[in-house]
């Protein structure tokens, strides 16, 4: 007998934005991606207070995946940022400050909603075709016949992980590996269609990070005993060992038996049969003249011992992440059955050979065509590799982005302040055709446009944490910080010494004020004729194609966050 | 689920003062004379009695997120170095509340994150000019001395030379029974001889040169000298350093940090690994194929070293063994299970498959008899007699093997399975359907593990006893302690030998220890503190690397604050390893002496030099662990290099990680338990 219970009535909030517990949660949050960002961020500890994993992190992925939030409109803005996360990898931070910190301005400026809306999806147009255009004075091209502007893209991503605990000689080696195992994934001939090949990450923990190393092919982890006697390997010529890819378990149960119930007559046993079809097939892959077979799941040891005995060798539970890597790398079809296996499925290999590396074994499977490598991570605990994996898969997946999009933004805070300039300026020499084309008057479209540009510099702000103070300069409005409790009548050029990517120094009297002053708009000139652009060693650059997303994604989650009216709530 | 997030105070870093007052409960395991703690358990009453960092922090209750990551950067240290943990856990301390002072002082934090990082770095480089390099000093068997002490000489008497090579002799001359006791010296100064020596007159004269040690015998062969790396230059040649090692000897022992004892052990395993790596080619140290085997309740003198496995079994068993004993046995090596029921990893049971019968007699329990006899007739058919598995046996089976002299010894570990395989060639087994010819050594040999009288012995109901084979590498440390509860102990203290040992080697250098290098760091970091003070740097410094600008701006006005604050952390630790070896009565004291010799380091030409002088010369400062009563006899005391820079590394890498956080973010079901907490208000929920 089931007992019925009454339904209850759902929950409607109107104008939730206004509710002091929606308003507090957020600054929250915002207080929590704000004192994460940058090279100097503050950690957090995630744990389950139960004595769980201690995920030390300032890492937008890692943070925001580990904190449950009940509020609907937080969760709007936590799954916005997360997608773009899962998109482009980088600026989620940068996402999350700038969202946080437009609904801030713009409830502050208590427009109709979509007034706002309305305003900042043109100040966002005038952005993303400003840093579109050629005219655009804070991005740098990406010359892909030096490593040095690529270097600067990497190592920015992965100094602005301080929970990896790098030093600046590991910062300068990891980079070089980053892009060293970027390169080896390009392929050699320019075809119509392009594929990259795979960089795998090959967890090494408790080693010194300077121990991270690249090797060309695939390397997988095999116990010391196995790998004393794992040659010689049968060939199918001297430069040739063939090979069979399985993606199913191999450890003769009965996994795919279906639904319902199977009877078996007494004396006849399931686990023998099943055997039975495996030696089959070890002895089909034997007369095949295979030399090395790999399965993603576990191998029978009694087929094991039969391929050894016939100098087939064996790896096994390599994993569903290997895969992929291993079937491109050898052109072999992944095997799905234990019957009938056709010997077009076989790849190849041009040698496999035994690394021995900070006591660790490899085997090292050396293809025709190298377009994968393996990346050997080392770093000396558990949660610091997470976090460096985390970056490198990051730097990865820039200098992919960026090799279809070959440029780069001024990082360190220049790209914000230059870009709030750049809009403060345009929106005072705005024609009235284009106010009257959105509907709203000058002094609405000037409010606005300031809450937008006080967000923009407000993320710069955030590279700060040490209580400095922040400089504009009112020729190329970059980002640049001095210490705080200055006197007022000093000399700014004493006081500061590089802009926040890197490019200007404080040689040329650049006409500074304080960011967050009251000054006259003025039109920033572009960096890109600047010949300290290649002569500078450590530019700090940011992906372009993330930060453009990122920059599009918070304003529109913003705006779509101003624009919740009600949140109907089933208590059921 | 719930989010609480907690924010950590600036000044009162409530992150870093955990960390110190955690660290500070480690303090008297530092330098040679240990204090032991006992832990107790205050709701079954059991107790523990520690002296290592590792052991004290499993014992402990750490709940705390800081404390976890403590832990866990132990246990990493631990793990991949099994020494230099009291180190870790003590700079840990002292630079937590070092760093603690320097907030005090307003010192921005990113400031001291680089500072320290970039200063501990530039420390690690210098301390490399202290490098002794070893890597000649491994010259084979012969480098490897004999030591008459009494207790060595005892146990080489019950180090099972001679049962072993009655095995071998037997196996040789299968029809010669006359053997064993001609072989048998009682009482004799014999070493280990070695394996493998098939006839009675070679290793009756192997034996006769043997009780002369080789070390009085050959003094030319081991003069090692022990040169020094990247110090003034390329080496002009071995005249012009003071330090010599005459052999490996002295090395072992400089390493053994007042553990002679276990060192010595560890060192009669080395020969022992030497003279049968002689025969088969391959050679060096391998800490993989050793094991222990730990006799709580005997005298210390009982420790030994023995060549094969040896371990405890129950007096069932050990009557198999009698029977078994003076004839070569096949052997099996299983890495699972030997039971019905098992099943390789990875294996996954159906749950849908249902078995009928027609024959109604049939009883749910025949099938373990079933796979029993089945199980029993391949070992009978292969004539086996002897099978080592990695798990659990089986109670009947277990029976009925003894019923049929065979034995099975479990658990073993998986290294010895390996050490089994690798000697006699066979392969290892998950299931006995597997057994083939290869599958099945040969030449092994089981016997009563004796004393030095040649008597066995049985402990708790349990008895000793040992399993070799031709070609195995595989050493076993038998170890005992009178007193129950320092058996751990002990067996810690043994592997922390063997491992420093293993380090040196294959880092195929060492440090001089005794302060020494920390004493190079202090100073070092002495001569950057004044050039920071001397010259104000007009444009950023390239050692010190900064994010932010206008932190490079004012490094100079913070820098020597916070490089204070890094050597006032190996000052502590200096400082307390003198006073823990007890030459100076109070801190205050072993301070004025490291003033005294930082002083005196300033002054002389080079730091690097004026610290080897007095190294070489072993000052008071240079902590003496009091070893030996003739002057003559003094060793030299040595520490590891990678183990030591990692420690470090490590430590500050913690006190740098936890001064970075500044909110704890709890996600789980507590939220009822941390809202009703005496801390919630310092708590946020979202």
């Amino acid at each position: 007998m089931s007992r019925i219970e009454a339904k209850k009535p759902s929950l409607c909030t109107n104008d939730p934005l206004t509710k002091e517990r929606v308003s507090f949660s957020l600054s929250v949050l915002s207080g929590i991606v704000k004192s994460c960002y940058g090279p100097t961020g503050r950690l957090k500890q995630l744990h389950n207070g139960m004595g769980g994993y201690v995920r030390t992190t300032s890492q937008s992925s890692a943070l925001l995946g580990g904190l449950s939030i009940t509020h609907p409109a937080l969760k709007v803005l936590t799954a916005s940022v997360q997608n773009h996360i899962s998109r482009f990898s980088d600026c989620g931070l940068f996402t999350a400050i700038l969202c946080c910190s437009l609904v801030e301005h713009f409830q502050r400026i208590n427009f109709a909603a979509c007034t706002v809306t309305k305003i900042s999806r043109h100040l966002l147009s005038l952005c993303t075709d400003y840093l579109k255009s050629e005219a655009c004075g804070c991005r740098v091209s990406v010359d892909f016949d030096s490593i040095k502007t690529l270097l600067s893209l990497v190592r920015s991503i992965l100094a602005s992980k301080p929970a990896c605990m790098l030093n600046k000689t590991e910062a300068n080696h990891l980079s070089t590996l980053v892009l060293k195992a970027f390169l080896l994934t390009i392929p050699h001939t320019i075809e119509t269609n392009v594929v990259l090949g795979k960089c795998v990450i090959i967890p090494v923990k408790g080693k010194r990070v300077m121990d991270s190393t690249v090797f060309p092919g695939l390397l997988i982890d095999i116990p010391e005993f196995q790998f004393a006697r794992t040659f010689p390997v049968k060939r199918v010529s001297s430069s040739a060992i063939k090979m069979a890819l399985f993606c199913i378990s191999m450890s003769g149960d009965l996994s795919n038996i279906g639904e319902g119930t199977v009877i078996v007559h007494h004396g006849i046993s399931l686990e023998v049969a099943v055997l039975d079809q495996l030696l089959n097939l070890g002895k089909q892959l034997v007369n095949d003249q295979v030399g090395l077979v790999v399965c993603q799941k576990v191998i029978h040891p009694s087929l094991k011992q039969y391929l050894k005995e016939h100098c087939v060798i064996t790896i096994d539970r390599v994993g569903v992440s290997m895969m992929e890597p291993l079937s491109q790398m050898t052109g072999s079809q992944p095997i799905a059955a234990l019957h009938s296996v056709s010997p077009t499925c076989y790849g190849s290999l041009k040698d496999l050979r035994t690394e021995s590396f900070v006591s660790k074994h490899f085997l090292h499977l050396v293809p025709n065509d190298t377009l994968v490598c393996s990346l050997i991570l080392c770093n000396r605990n558990e949660m610091a590799w997470d976090e460096l994996k985390l970056a490198c898969q990051t730097a990865e997946h820039v200098l992919q982005l960026t090799i279809k999009q070959p440029l780069a933004l001024l990082g360190g805070g220049c790209t914000e302040t230059h870009l709030a300039s750049y809009i403060r300026h345009k929106s005072f020499t705005l024609p009235t055709s284009v106010l009257k084309a959105i509907d709203c008057s000058r002094t609405q479209y000037q409010l606005v446009a300031d809450a937008f540009c006080r967000s923009l510099e407000c993320v710069a702000c955030c590279l700060e944490h040490d209580d400095g103070e922040i400089l504009t300069d009112m020729v190329y409005g970059h980002f640049w910080s001095v210490q705080s409790g200055f006197p007022s009548d000093c000399n700014w050029s004493d006081l500061v010494l590089k802009c926040g990517c890197g490019i200007y120094n404080n040689q040329r009297n650049l006409n500074w004020t304080v960011l967050r002053s009251q000054y006259i708009p003025f039109a920033p000139q572009s960096c890109s004729n600047e010949p300290s652009i290649n002569s500078t060693d450590h530019l700090v650059l940011d992906c372009f194609t993330a930060k453009c997303s990122g920059l599009q994604v918070a304003v529109e989650t913003a705006n779509l966050i101003l624009d919740l009216s009600y949140i109907v709530e089933d208590q059921n | 689920m719930i989010m609480a997030f907690r924010n950590m105070n600036r000044r009162c870093h409530i992150g870093l003062q955990q960390l110190s007052s955690l660290a500070s409960i480690g303090r008297t395991f530092l330098g040679p004379v240990k204090s032991y703690k006992f832990i107790v358990d205050e709701s079954t009453s059991e107790s523990i009695l520690t002296c290592s960092a590792v052991r004290l922090l499993e014992s402990l209750d750490l709940t705390s997120a800081v404390g976890q990551l403590l832990n866990e950067t132990i246990q990493a240290q631990n793990k991949e170095y099994k020494t230099g943990m009291t180190t870790l856990l003590f700079l840990v301390g002292a630079w937590s509340s070092a760093v603690l002072e320097c907030l005090q002082q307003n010192v921005p934090f990113s400031l001291i994150v680089s500072v320290m990082s970039e200063g501990l770095n530039s420390c690690s480089e210098k301390v490399q000019c202290l490098q002794l390099s070893v890597h000649n000093l491994y010259k084979g068997p012969n480098s490897v001395p004999i030591h008459f002490t009494s207790s060595s000489l005892h146990s080489h008497q019950a180090s099972p030379c001679d049962p072993h090579n009655r095995c071998l002799n037997l196996h040789v001359c299968p029809t010669d029974y006359i053997t064993p006791s001609l072989v048998e010296p009682v009482g004799n100064k014999t070493m280990p001889a070695v394996p493998g020596s098939s006839l009675i007159a070679s290793s009756y004269i192997k034996r006769t040169r043997l009780t002369h040690s080789r070390y009085f015998n050959t003094p030319g062969k081991k003069h090692c000298s022990l040169q020094v790396d990247n110090f003034g230059g390329p080496p002009t040649g071995p005249a012009a350093y003071p330090y010599e090692f005459n052999d490996f000897g002295q090395l072992a022992m400089a390493l053994s940090h007042g553990n002679q004892s276990s060192m010595k052990l560890v060192q009669d395993i080395v020969r022992c690994q030497q003279e049968v790596a002689d025969h088969t080619g391959s050679s060096q140290f391998n800490i993989a194929e050793v094991v222990t085997c730990c006799l709580p309740g005997l005298s210390e003198h009982y420790s030994c070293v023995c060549p094969g496995y040896i371990t405890l079994v129950s007096p069932e068993k050990a009557t198999v063994t009698k029977q078994l004993q003076d004839r070569p046995l096949q052997i099996l090596l299983v890495d699972g299970d030997l039971t019905e029921k098992y099943r390789h990893l990875g294996f996954n049971r159906p749950s849908n498959v249902r078995t009928i019968s027609e024959n109604v007699g049939l009883q749910e329990s025949s099938s373990e008899s079933l796979w029993i006899n089945c199980v029993l007739d391949i070992l009978i058919q292969a004539k086996v007699n002897l099978v080592l598995v990695k798990g659990n046996v089986c109670e009947s089976l277990m029976e009925r093997c003894i019923l049929n002299n065979i034995l099975i010894i479990n658990p073993v570990t998986l290294n010895v399975l390996h050490a089994f395989g690798k000697g006699t060639g066979v392969q290892l087994v998950t299931y006995l359907s597997q057994v083939n010819s290869y599958c099945v050594g040969s030449s092994v040999w089981v016997d009563f593990w004796r004393t030095g009288d040649l008597s066995t012995m049985e402990l708790d109901n349990k008895v000793p006893i040992s399993i070799k084979a031709e070609g195995i590498h595989l050493v076993t440390a038998v170890l005992s302690s009178t007193v129950s509860s320092k058996m751990q102990i002990t067996e810690d203290q043994f592997w922390t030998c063997a491992y420093r040992l293993h380090h040196a080697l294959t880092d195929q250098k060492v440090f001089p220890g005794g302060g020494a290098v920390e004493l190079l760091c202090l100073s070092h970091l002495k001569k950057l503190e004044e050039q920071s003070l001397k010259q104000p740097d007009k444009k950023p410094s390239e050692d010190f690397y900064m994010s932010s600008c206008w932190l490079t701006k004012s490094l100079t006005q913070y820098k020597p604050v916070v490089l204070k604050a890094l050597a006032s952390g190996w000052h502590q630790y200096l400082s307390r390893v003198i006073c823990n070896t007890a030459h100076y009565a109070s801190e205050f004291e072993a301070s004025a002496s490291i003033e005294h010799h930082l002083k005196k380091a300033a002054d002389y030409c080079s730091p690097s030099a004026y610290i080897l002088k007095e190294f070489n010369k072993r000052d008071k400062l240079m902590v003496d662990f009091g070893l030996s009563t003739k002057p003559e006899e003094a060793v030299k005391i040595y520490d590891n290099v990678t183990p030591k820079v990692e420690a470090w590394r490590r430590a500050l890498d913690l006190v740098l990680l936890v001064l970075q956080t500044d909110a704890e973010i709890i996600t789980g079901p507590k939220r009822n338990q941390l809202l009703n907490s005496h801390v919630s208000s310092e708590f946020i929920f979202l």
